[in-house]
C-alpha cells in the first residue's frame, strides 16, 4: 500500500489555504449538503463512517456527537483540541497550516449536527503559524457568510474563535483544556462517572463537543461522499476506518507526515519515510511518546489499526511514530521520555506528581552509571503504582513507556546497572545529556 | 509598588486589587483588544490567558508584578489567581525579565535522537548561558523546551514566532548574528502575534 492522501490531497497547494482555492476543489459542498440534512442524519453518517477520534484514544466519534442533548436548553459549544503536544506528533500542525478550511468546515458541520452556538479552537501557544492560517481562514469564512449570523441563509448563527494555550502538554487532556480555556491553570477536572460527561456539562457547565483537529477534518469527506464510502477505507482491519496521518521522525531519511489507510503494514510507513538512517532498525515508538516501544521484529509484523497494534502490545495513539536505529541507547531514550512527563505533570495528584519524579531520579542515576541493584524492580513497582491510579491519563502515559521498555529491552537496563555504562558502544547521534 | 506585596498575602483572603494599588499601562490598542476579547466568552475569567499575552507585550516581554496586577484589576480577579495561572504556563515570562530574543531549544525525544544536546553545549559556549539564563547585555535568553511538534525538522529551535530546523552550529551562529542586528524584540513580537490571532476581522 502507498500513501492515501485524503485530508492531505491539497496540502502542498497554497491556494487551498484561501476560500476560493478551497471551494475550487469542492470545499464547502459538504456543509451545503449537511445544512440541508436533518441533524440526526448527519450524526448517522458519522456513525456509518466508523470514524474514531484521532487525538489518541480512538473513541467512536458519533457517540460524542450523539451525546449532545437534542432538546436545546442552553448554549452548546463545539471545541477543537489543537493542543498537539505529544512528542513525535506534528500532524495537526500541518493540517492547520496547510488545510485550515478543512477544520473550519468540519467544525461548522459538527456545529450544525449538535445545534451549537459557538466553537473554540484551542491551539497550543507555540503554533503561531497554525493560528495565523486559521485566523485568515475564519475571517474569510465570516466575510462569505459561512460563519457568523444566518449561515447560508438558514437562520443558524455560529461563531468560531481561536484561543491560544501558553505552553503546557497537560492542556491537551480534554478536561484540562477546558480548565485552561476558562482561564484556569491547566488541570484536569473530575470525570464520568464521578461527574457528567462534557457532552452534558463541559465548558461553563454547558454541553460541549470536543474532538481532535484531524477528527473534525474528516467530517467534510464523510458528509460529501457518505459514511459508507468512508468506511470502505481501512476495511481490512477489525474496527479502524478511513485514513490516518502518521508523523514519522527520529532516525529516518525522509521524516514527515504520511497519510495512510488503516491496514497498512507499519514497515511500509518506514519505507515511505525513506528507511532507517545511520544503521539498522532497533526499535519504534509507533504512536507518540506515550505508547509502548516495540522491537524491529515487531515493526516487521505490525499492521496499523487500533486493535491490530495491540498484537504487538502497542497503540496507534496520536500517530507520532519515531524510529530508533541500532546506535540508540534505550536507557537514555527512556530517561528522556521520563524527563518529559516529570516536566509536564500538572501536580494535581500524588501518584503522577511524585511517581514521575521518582522514575526520573532512578533512570537518571542509572544513566549516570550509579544504578543500584533492584532499580528495575523499583521502576516496575512505581509504574504499576502510577498506572490506573492517577487522576488523568498523563500518569498512565508516563508509566507505559517505562514499563514497556523494561519488558522489551530488559538487558539494556541490566547491563547499564551492572557495568555503569551503556551497552550501546557507539552513539554517533546521541550526545550524552547533562 | 510596596502595596503589591500585600495583595493576597497570608493575612488577607485573595482579593481584587483596587484602583490605587495598580498602575494602568495598557495602551489604547490593548484596551480595544481586551474589549473585543470580552465578547468571546460568557465570563471575564476566560480572558485571563489572552490578557496575559496582551500584558506580556505591553510590559516589554515580562509579566512583572505590576503587569499581573493590571491584568487582575482589569479582569476583576485576585492578584493571586492571575499569578497562579500565569506561573503554570511555560510561555509566560514570570520568573525574570527575558532577553530581547529567546532561543527555545527543543531537547525532547526526536530532537534528542538527532543530537540536540550538542547544540545546547554550543549555545553555552557561544553565549555563555544555559537553560533559563540571560546574557548580561540583555539580548539573549536560552531555554530548553519540550517537543515543539515539528520533529520532522529535528533538531528544532523556536525564536519568537519562527521555527528553525533542522539547525546545526553554523546555522545557529548565523542566526545569532542576525538577531544581534535585529532592533525589534522577538519576544515582544511573539506576544503581539499571539494577541492578534484572537481578534476577529470585524473587531479590528
Ligand atoms: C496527557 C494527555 C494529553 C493529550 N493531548 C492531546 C492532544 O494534544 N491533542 C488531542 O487531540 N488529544 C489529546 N489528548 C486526548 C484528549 O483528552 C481527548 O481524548 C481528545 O481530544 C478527544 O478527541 P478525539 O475523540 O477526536 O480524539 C490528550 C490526553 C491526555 C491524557
Ligand atoms: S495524572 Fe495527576 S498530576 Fe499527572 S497530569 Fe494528570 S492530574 Fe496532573
Ligand atoms: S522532539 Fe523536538 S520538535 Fe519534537
Amino acid at each position: 500500500m502507498a500513501e492515501r492522501k485524503l485530508l492531505f490531497e491539497h496540502t502542498h497547494d497554497p491556494a487551498f489555504r484561501t476560500l476560493d482555492g478551497y471551494k475550487a476543489t469542492g470545499g464547502y459542498q459538504a456543509l451545503e449538503k449537511a445544512i440541508k440534512m436533518d441533524r440526526q442524519a448527519v450524526i448517522d453518517e458519522v456513525k456509518a463512517s466508523g470514524l474514531r477520534g484521532r487525538g489518541g484514544a480512538g473513541f467512536p466519534t458519533w457517540i460524542k456527537w450523539n451525546g449532545i442533548p437534542k432538546d436545546k436548553k442552553t448554549t452548546h459549544y463545539v471545541l477543537c483540541n489543537a493542543d498537539e503536544g505529544e512528542p513525535g506528533t506534528f500532524k495537526d500542525k500541518q493540517l492547520m497550516e496547510t488545510c485550515p478550511f478543512l477544520l473550519v468546515e468540519g467544525m461548522t458541520i459538527a456545529g450544525h449536527a449538535t445545534n451549537a452556538d459557538q466553537g473554540f479552537i484551542y491551539i497550543r501557544g507555540e503554533f503561531i503559524d497554525a493560528a495565523r492560517a486559521l485566523r485568515s481562514a475564519i475571517d474569510e469564512a465570516y466575510a462569505a457568510g459561512l460563519l457568523g449570523k444566518n449561515i447560508m441563509g438558514t437562520g443558524w448563527n455560529f461563531d468560531l474563535d481561536i484561543h491560544l494555550g501558553a505552553g503546557s502538554y497537560e492542556c491537551g487532556e480534554e478536561s484540562a483544556l477546558m480548565s485552561s480555556l476558562m482561564g484556569e491553570r491547566g488541570m484536569p477536572r473530575l470525570k464520568f462517572p464521578h461527574a457528567p460527561l462534557p457532552t452534558v456539562a463541559g465548558l461553563w457547565e454547558r454541553p460541549t463537543l470536543i474532538n481532535n483537529v484531524e477528527t473534525y477534518c474528516c467530517a467534510p469527506f464523510i458528509i460529501k461522499n457518505g459514511g459508507e464510502w468512508y468506511a470502505s477505507l481501512g476495511a481490512s482491519t477489525k474496527n479502524s476506518r478511513g485514513t490516518k496521518i502518521f508523523s514519522v521522525s527520529g532516525h529516518v531519511n525522509k521524516p514527515g507526515n504520511f497519510e495512510i489507510e488503516f491496514g497498512t503494514p507499519l514497515k511500509e510507513l518506514l519505507e515511505m519515510a525513506g528507511g532507517v538512517k545511520g544503521g539498522k532498525l532497533k526499535a519504534c515508538v509507533p504512536g507518540g511518546s506515550s505508547v509502548p516501544i516495540i522491537t524491529a521484529e515487531d515493526v516487521d509484523r505490525a499492521i496499523i489499526g487500533y486493535e491490530e497494534m495491540s498484537e504487538v502490545k502497542s497503540m496507534v495513539g496520536s500517530g507520532g511514530c519515531m524510529f530508533l536505529n541500532e546506535h540508540t541507547c534505550i536507557v537514555t531514550f527512556i530517561w528522556r521520555t521520563a524527563l518529559f512527563y516529570a516536566n509536564e505533570s500538572c501536580g494535581k495528584c500524588t501518584p503522577c506528581r511524585e511517581g514521575t519524579r521518582w522514575m526520573l531520579q532512578i533512570l537518571d542515576r542509572i544513566r549516570r552509571g550509579n544504578g543500584q541493584k533492584g532499580d528495575i524492580e523499583l521502576l516496575k513497582d512505581i509504574c504499576s503504582q502510577i498506572d490506573g491510579r492517577s487522576f488523568c491519563g498523563l500518569g498512565d502515559a508516563a508509566a507505559w513507556p517505562v514499563a514497556a521498555a523494561l519488558r522489551v529491552f530488559p538487558h539494556e537496563f541490566e547491563y547499564f546497572i551492572e557495568n555503569g555504562k551503556s551497552m550501546v558502544e557507539s552513539e554517533p547521534t546521541l550526545a550524552m545529556a547533562p | 509598588m510596596s502595596e503589591l506585596t500585600q495583595i493576597g498575602s497570608i493575612n488577607e483572603r485573595p482579593r481584587i486589587p483596587t484602583r490605587d494599588e495598580v498602575e494602568l499601562n495598557f495602551s489604547d490598542k490593548a484596551i480595544t483588544e481586551l474589549e473585543a476579547l470580552k465578547t468571546h466568552y460568557p465570563e471575564l475569567k476566560a480572558c485571563i490567558l489572552p490578557t496575559l499575552w496582551i500584558a506580556q507585550r505591553e510590559y516589554g516581554g515580562f509579566l512583572s508584578g505590576e503587569a499581573i496586577a493590571e491584568v487582575a484589576y482589569r479582569l476583576q480577579r485576585s492578584y493571586a489567581e492571575v499569578e497562579g495561572v500565569a506561573t503554570f504556563y511555560s510561555m509566560y515570562n514570570t520568573a525574570h525579565k527575558p532577553g530581547k530574543h529567546k532561543i527555545e531549544l527543543c531537547t525532547c525525544l526526536s530532537c534528542h535522537l538527532c543530537g540536540t544536546y550538542r547544540l545546547r553545549d554550543f549555545l553555552k559556549e557561544k553565549l555563555g548561558i544555559g537553560h533559563g539564563e540571560t546574557t548580561a547585555d540583555g539580548l539573549f535568553t536560552v531555554e530548553e523546551v519540550e517537543c515543539l511538534d515539528a520533529c520532522d525538522r529535528a533538531p528544532v529551535i523556536q525564536v519568537g514566532d519562527t521555527y528553525h530546523g533542522p539547525v546545526d552550529e553554523g546555522y545557529l551562529s548565523k542566526l545569532i548574528d542576525d538577531l544581534r542586528a535585529n532592533p525589534e524584540s522577538t519576544v515582544v513580537k511573539m506576544a503581539d502575534e499571539m494577541v492578534k490571532v484572537h481578534i476577529r476581522a470585524s473587531e479590528r
